[in-house]
């Protein structure tokens, strides 16, 4: 009987949690079914204000309040939130999970998709914007090879202040090099590290979030996401082994 | 927003950069570039911006910070005329909480009719279509300023009164371009005072009851400030978005009401002739005169890491047209009346990084950790799957989305289905099935697929993450694990498979004794052309001093179902080469 096959989210995943493991970070889960707090009000994510129309929401049926998540960012409010309840104000997590965007699937966009979301906090000083590029840069070059580069461009995200858009220069096999959008992040905005009742004076910290499909059909190359969640196990096959 | 170069070139003395290196600065300053075509720009202005920067006016003055070219002139920092008599007209707002200023005028004597070219070209260089000389007016001073405007045939406005007030459950508007739209009470429209009878979705769309025509003389032009909240949820509503509604809901300064109402005036009269007669400016709710902000540069360089000097960040503020005063580390801040995104000092810090480069934050490591990363969680959940794996079972991700649940979505993408899984049995069965009619394509001929899935479902009060298998098996425990470390996996070269179905041969050879069956395969391999994607061994046995091997072969195009001729083919030239190896084909 030969050996079964680990799903390739898994194995990036594994990937993911092993570079990141080595610089300190822990792993946080949370609620795939998650309050509009979370999600939302205390990321400072308004309702009514424009910058909800930037994720397409699943909202449930006779349960007002309760969304499925459209990002893990929910996760790192929780962990920062147990954070300031533990009386701690450093830590380091990744948050690896599922999210859900209500938007037309297509090769490039699907209603499911996972998400690697991260943040470091600590004393004021101590967790700048350099080393959130530093960290992503150490990741990226583990991840995907030594001649990666990473940059920053200005974006807008609700919960961080500043907001980044973070490219990476990667060079496919057999392909010119180019920058490619992987994630967004920022310096923690005030207010979210208040809401969770932390101290904004006192801490700062970086947070990241970006799909991990994206990661992995750069690196190989899968023309569609919608393979990822399909339960076709030909997809996992697809892979020669190693 | 599209915008075009020229018009923000109009705004510099001194020539730009060409377009693509405006483009560039853009990007890596303030608001990516979707699209460069010819002379138009789409930038992709950001929600904290989109207050000030859906606007010529407003996107020249972020490119004056970036670039340090000083602007010709500042339409925003030019003064306003003096008010003129309101009479003749007059403004009722009933729901003032959701209209913070309105502003109108009445032009006597206008001449409706084409445009004059500069004013066409300019317009259609953003891809807007051209109406009549006052439309495009205001619809050029909105592009130019950010601040939406409307004109009204007078004539329809009996004594030049106006009402705005929210609109009845089922009230009807015919809007420009003829669609009819049924309001809610949640709604708000301009109406005339006289008779009742609305003019425009406020802050949306004008209606044709009071539309311009060529024999319109005396015009009542509008510049206003509607709730962004209100016009949002109207616009979503009436599924209306229109230029007018984007600004409103990005929130706009009121003080912005009375510069458009300048710039439109200006040109109206300058374009179709007339004269402004009578003006009228209900402000119901000024802004509190902006606070200064303070930021000290210590802040600034421990937030982000970066090393800037006290004189760059000033720089960079007052390029941005922000007043600083300095004292000792600390600059108090005071941007102008547009900047309604400035309230923290985060956000001038924001506002320094972006004008000096984020190329100047250098990276940096965090310093190692004294407490060991806590990652159990995930390490239990990957010690079962390795156990699973072990135990020949492969790992399969389906959706989370089904037919039936205790929790149902108020808005499926997928009708059928609007639950959320309560278990995974159902997504394994359809997956195992498919698994089964695909066996061939990626399994040895003896083996059957298993499979297995761990992942979230959906009960009433609870979710929780389960093991489902495609078989019985001892199902491993999930539960944390501190040590455990999960088995490192590689993934090959991915190779892409067909949507369409395969077709499958079996060929069995005798060949002489002491060939091996991999030069058998080779040899298949050679000569069945590409179509053949998979080629497995499933039985050998010797007799008389030959042996003969069996071969399950699979063929499948990228491009379409394969008919039998096809694959008869390919197998016709396998056999031919068999023969002239000296094998016989059985």
């Amino acid at each position: 009987m030969s050996q079964g096959r680990l799903h390739p989210i898994t194995i990036a995943i594994r990937d993911i949690a092993d570079i990141f493991g080595k610089m300190g970070f822990g792993v946080a889960y949370g609620p795939e079914l998650e309050s509009e707090h979370y999600n939302f009000d205390a990321l400072r994510v308004a309702k009514d204000h424009p910058a909800r129309d930037m994720q397409d929401t699943f909202w449930i049926d006779k349960e007002k309040g309760s969304v499925l998540r459209t990002q893990t960012t929910s996760v790192t409010m929780r962990e920062l939130e147990k954070l300031s309840k533990n009386g701690k104000s450093e830590a380091r997590m990744i948050c690896p999970g599922k999210v859900f965007r209500n938007e037309a699937t297509d090769a490039t966009h699907e209603a499911q998709f996972y998400q690697l979301e991260g943040f470091a906090i600590g004393p004021v000083g101590t967790v700048t914007l350099a080393h959130l590029k530093g960290t992503l840069e150490s990741f990226y070059k583990e991840y995907l090879g030594p001649d990666v580069k990473v940059r920053f461009r200005p974006s807008f995200f609700p919960f961080t202040e500043p907001s980044v858009e973070v490219d990476a220069w990667y060079e496919a096999e057999g392909s010119e090099g180019k920058w490619l959008e992987m994630n967004g992040g920022g310096m923690l905005h005030p207010e979210v590290l208040a809401e969770a009742g932390l101290n904004p004076k006192e801490v700062q910290g970086f947070a990241w979030g970006g799909g991990i499909e994206r990661l992995l059909m750069v690196k190989y190359g899968i023309p569609d996401v919608r393979l990822f969640h399909s339960g076709d196990v030909r997809f996992v096959y697809a892979f020669d082994a190693p | 927003m599209k915008i075009s170069y020229n018009w923000l070139q109009g705004y510099f003395d001194k020539p730009l950069p060409r377009i693509e290196k405006v483009a560039e600065s853009y990007t890596f300053h303030s608001f990516e570039i979707d699209e460069v075509d010819g002379d138009m720009l789409d930038v992709n202005v950001l929600p904290n911006r989109s207050a000030d920067c859906l606007s010529h006016r407003g996107l020249a003055k972020s490119l004056s910070a970036i670039l340090n070219i000083p602007m010709k002139r500042d339409p925003l920092a030019e003064d306003l005329p003096d008010k003129l008599p309101s009479k003749d007209l007059s403004v009722s707002i009933k729901d003032a909480d959701l209209v913070s200023r309105y502003m109108c005028a009445r032009v006597e004597g206008v001449k409706i009719g084409p445009s004059p070219d500069w004013l066409r070209e300019a317009i259609e260089a953003v891809g807007q279509r051209s109406i009549n000389n006052v439309v495009d007016a205001t619809n050029y001073v909105m592009l130019d300023i950010g601040q939406p405007l409307h004109a009204f045939d007078a004539t329809k406005i009996p004594e030049g009164a106006i009402a705005i007030r929210r609109a009845k459950d089922n009230e009807k508007i015919t809007i420009l371009g003829g669609e009819e739209c049924s309001l809610t009470n949640e709604m708000l429209v301009v109406t005339a005072y006289q008779n009742d009878t609305p003019l425009a979705v406020a802050g949306v769309k004008g209606g044709v009851g009071a539309e311009l025509s060529e024999e319109t003389t005396d015009i009542i032009v509008e510049s206003a400030n509607f709730d962004g909240v209100s016009v949002r949820r109207t616009a979503q509503n009436l599924k209306l978005f229109t230029d007018a509604s984007l600004r409103f809901q990005n929130r706009p300064t009121p003080e912005l009401v009375a510069y458009g109402m300048r710039d439109v005036l200006k040109l109206i009269t300058k374009i179709a002739g007339g004269e402004v007669v009578a003006l009228a400016d209900e402000y119901t709710s000024p802004p509190q005169t902006a606070t200064p902000v303070l930021v000290s540069l210590s802040h600034v360089n421990e937030l982000l890491g970066s090393n800037f000097t006290h004189d760059e960040v000033i720089g960079a503020y007052e390029r941005l047209g922000f007043k600083c005063i300095v004292s000792g580390d600390v600059i108090t801040v005071t941007p102008p009346f547009e900047r309604t995104d400035i309230l923290i000092p985060e956000d001038l810090i924001e506002e320094a990084v972006q004008i000096l480069g984020y190329d100047r934050v250098k990276s940096d490591l965090l310093p190692d950790t004294q407490t060991k990363p806590d990652q159990s969680q995930f390490r239990g959940i990957e010690k079962a799957k390795d156990q699973l794996v072990a135990d020949g079972f492969t790992e399969i991700s389906t959706q989370s989305f089904a037919k039936r649940g205790d929790i149902v979505l108020a808005n499926p993408l997928d009708k059928e289905k609007p639950a959320l899984r309560t278990s995974l049995k159902e997504n394994m069965q359809e997956a195992l099935a498919k698994a089964r009619q695909y066996s061939p394509r990626f399994l040895p001929p003896k083996e059957h697929p298993k499979l297995f899935e761990i992942g979230t479902v959906f009960l009433k009060n609870i979710e929780k993450i389960e093991i489902e298998t495609s078989e019985n098996t001892q199902l491993p425990k999930l539960e944390p694990s501190t040590d455990y470390k999960p088995k490192k996996e590689t993934l090959g070269k991915y190779r892409k498979f067909s949507i369409y179905p395969f077709v499958l041969r079996d060929i069995a050879l005798w060949v002489p004794y002491g060939i091996k069956s991999d030069t058998v395969s080779d040899l298949i391999v050679a000569n069945a052309g590409k179509l053949l994607v998979r080629i497995d061994i499933f039985d050998t046995f010797e007799k008389d001093g030959r042996v003969s091997y069996a071969f399950r072969l699979v063929f499948e195009s990228m491009e379409k179902t394969l008919t039998d001729e096809e694959v008869n083919f390919c197998m016709e030239s396998v056999n031919k080469a068999a023969e002239a190896n000296g094998y016989e084909v059985r």
